[in-house]
């Protein structure tokens, strides 16, 4: 009866619908539900002949048997059962032990039961997971989260939305109390028109404001908000709420640090250029765009030198550009000329250095060139400048050595001469040197004339030239030494057009006609009737008056270097002073012109001045 | 040694006469010749070196003169061949220092005696001379 029972008992216990086992105070399963067999992954068979904490071989053993022993006891035990089958699936279980009872109500073992909250916990822990999830996300982008009911007039922040206003945790907002944290003008206006409109309106936003904390931090957020609908309703706003400030001010400091260099760049008296590898610009400060004349830099970018220079000139550059980038190695300080398409030459102090990546591979270059062309203008002046001073220098030092010499021999006559009538004692020889003397003041006054004249013409530089009509003046000139030039029966043949006009001051081109017509005729050979040429030419920058004679010439190997020297004078005249074509030679150079001797003895010469042509 | 000729260069006749009357104070009967520049004098004396006749003792000769210069006329002088010994008074109112230097380059390797003598000529400078001579 008692082996049937159990039999049928066992056969019952088998087919419930519910994970059910039946232990005994041995930990020794006596029956099991079919279900409660699968979970474990076990037969009966097997299961019979074994403890059960065997079988279970967890962690939880002694857990379990300590409950399993205080229901031996009579308690109502629960518990959780952790595993994994065989696939690695996690399998949750709630158990409850009772107390198991014979006829005479004596414990004989418990009733166990397993109840899979596998999908229970799972949705738990999912939500417990997302949140977390979300509270991290929120805390690590700043972003926090508002809704607001309208039916209720209740706006609740999450606690990211409260750490950005820096307000307790027991702080109530409100609509207008929260628009009141943005910072007042412009951000508070236009919040307080987005809410507006999403709410009447349903429009959603999403906009960058300035913001102030509760603790009066100046924040920068992006402030965004959406209606929700209910049956075609709008029920509630929301929205999220991020501070920004740090990545604003990183932008800001960006911007900055890069209008910084941009500003910089720009205004450097220097052009500033960065080529990628294939030379082609990227990069151009101001100065660069004026001297290619452009006006936006976006107008140079993507061009190389090619597109901007002649192509030999973009070529060397091309070379260069290369090289740095070869070698790594700056070109430092390099004098260049670049060529522009329309021909315009510029030179440069060019140097270049190599545009490396952070692995230390060129990239590129970067250019600065400085424009070098007005100093080299001012070299060059400079050079002429000081080649004039040279020159100015040397005639200075022969004119003081003239000047002694001069003004000495006359003072030294003078001495000589006081010294013979201090001794003399005959009435008749005092006045033969009394006339000496006086002879010899007149001498100095002439000296002293001529110098005076020759100082003139030195210390006018400026003075104003005009325009001149030449065969005029020549006519003046003619007019003036109609006497003299009679008297020597002189032909003049004038082969000079009427059109033909002089940069000059008026008083020199004057005097130097006066002279060198005067000359033609002083030293004309006496065997022959003086014949004179003038003729004009061009030749290059000058107007070149040519006066040809046919007089007794000069050996020009003698005297071709003492020529316009001061009192130097050539031929056996009463007249020669030495002065005439020294002073003839300084008013020409003082006008920026020249002279020049082509003779020949018993020929003739031909005096050449040479005029700037100003016209 | 006697004096009988004497030449002076110069195209001024204040130093020229300056020169006779002191020369005359100490030789008359002296044949004192004037020349204004230096070619002139210098065809005389290449005359006289042609025709074997003596040569003047003393020279007084001007630096700064038309035509042909003092010191152009003392290159064409030493290039002519000579039998005396001739004294050759440079007489100058230079005083640059080029001058006297160019002066020296001329004492070095000349067979004649050559002065240098800055004006203004008082007596002593003719005393020495008669010393010298």
């Amino acid at each position: 009866m008692k082996a049937i029972g159990i039999h049928s008992i066992d056969y019952l216990v088998k087919q419930l619908p519910h994970p059910m086992a039946f232990i005994n105070k041995n930990f020794e399963l006596v029956a099991a539900s079919k279900m409660w067999l699968e979970y474990f992954e076990t037969k009966m068979d097997e299961a019979r002949e074994s403890n059960l904490l065997h079988l279970w071989n967890n962690k939880e053993d002694a857990l379990w048997e300590q409950q399993l022993n205080k229901c031996f006891k009579g308690s109502m035990e629960f518990g959780v059962h952790y595993s994994t089958d065989k696939s690695g699936k996690e399998l949750w279980s709630r158990w409850t032990a009772l107390p198991w009872y014979d006829e005479a109500e004596n414990i004989i073992g418990a009733i166990t039961s397993l109840e899979d909250i596998g999908g229970q916990l799972e949705q738990e822990m999912k939500y417990e997971k997302l949140e977390s999830l979300l509270r991290e996300q929120s805390e690590i982008t700043k972003v926090g989260i508002w809704e607001y009911h309208l039916a209720t007039d209740r706006l609740i922040w999450s606690e990211m939305t409260r750490k950005i206003h820096e307000v307790p945790s027991d702080y109530e907002p409100k609509v207008d109390t929260a628009i009141n944290f943005y910072k007042q003008g412009h951000s508070r206006n236009t919040i307080a028109m987005l809410v507006h409109n999403g709410l009447h309106r349903g429009t959603s936003w999403n906009e960058k404001l300035q913001f102030v904390s509760a603790k009066g931090n100046e924040k920068w957020v992006i402030a965004a908000g959406k209606p929700l609908y209910k049956n075609g309703e709008i029920t509630r706003l929301i929205g999220t709420l991020q501070d920004i400030s740090e990545q604003v001010a990183q932008e800001i400091k960006t911007k900055e640090s890069e209008r910084l260099l941009r500003t910089l760049i720009d205004n450097l008296p220097l052009n500033v250029f960065i080529k990628d590898k294939d030379s082609r610009k990227i990069l151009v400060n101001k100065a660069e765009c004026e001297y290619l004349g452009v006006d936006d830099p976006s107008k140079l970018l993507g061009k190389s030198d090619f597109d901007l220079y002649e192509n030999n000139v973009a070529q060397i550059s091309r070379d260069e550009d290369l090289q740095v980038m070869k070698t790594k190695k700056s070109i430092l300080g390099k004098r260049t000329v670049s060529i522009k398409k329309n021909g315009a030459s510029t030179s440069f102090l060019t140097s270049k250095i190599p545009w490396l990546n952070l692995e230390g591979e060129s990239k590129g270059i970067i250019g600065i060139s400085m424009d070098i062309s007005e100093i080299i203008q001012k070299e060059d002046q400079l050079r002429d400048l000081i080649n004039v001073t040279a020159i100015q220098n040397k005639k200075l030092i022969n004119f003081a050595h003239v000047v002694s010499h001069n003004l000495r021999s006359h003072t030294a006559n003078f001495s000589m001469l006081l010294d013979f009538l201090i001794k003399e004692k005959e009435e008749n020889e005092k006045e033969r040197i009394l006339g000496m003397l006086s002879k010899a003041s007149e001498n100095l006054a002439q000296t002293l004339e001529n110098l005076n004249e020759v100082v003139a013409i030195s210390t006018n530089v400026n003075l104003e030239k005009k325009s001149l009509n030449l065969n005029q003046e020549i006519t003046k000139v003619q007019e003036s030494l109609a006497g003299f030039l009679k008297q020597h029966q002189v032909k003049i043949d004038n082969q000079i057009s009427d059109k033909v006009h002089l940069s000059a001051v008026p008083a020199y081109l004057e005097s130097i006609l006066l002279n060198l017509l005067t000359n033609a005729v002083k030293y004309k050979d006496p065997e022959r009737i003086p014949e004179i040429t003038l003729s004009t030419r061009k030749q290059k920058e000058h107007i070149v008056f040519n006066i040809k004679d046919n007089g007794l010439g000069i050996d020009m190997n003698k005297y071709g270097n003492k020529l316009f020297g001061m009192y130097k004078t050539f031929h056996n005249n009463k007249d020669a002073r030495g002065i005439g074509l020294y002073i003839t030679k300084n008013q020409i150079e003082a006008m920026g012109g020249n002279i020049m001797v082509c003779s020949e003895v018993h020929q003739g010469s031909t005096f050449s001045v040479y005029f700037k042509d100003e016209n | 040694m006697k004096i009988r000729s004497v030449y002076i260069i110069d195209d001024d006749s204040i130093t020229i006469f300056g020169l006779r009357k002191l020369l005359d104070k100490l030789h008359k009967n002296l044949a004192i010749h004037e020349f204004k520049n230096g070619k002139t004098a210098l065809d005389a004396l290449t005359c006289l070196q042609q025709q074997n006749k003596p040569l003047p003792e003393i020279i007084f000769l001007d630096i700064n003169m038309p035509v042909m210069d003092g010191w152009t006329f003392l290159d064409e002088f030493l290039k002519l061949s000579h039998t005396s010994t001739v004294t050759i008074k440079i007489i100058t109112s230079s005083i640059d220092i080029r001058d006297r230097e160019k002066w020296k380059s001329y004492v070095k390797d000349a067979q004649h005696h050559i002065d240098f003598i800055t004006k203004p000529i008082y007596e002593l400078d003719l005393v020495d001379l008669q010393v010298a001579s």
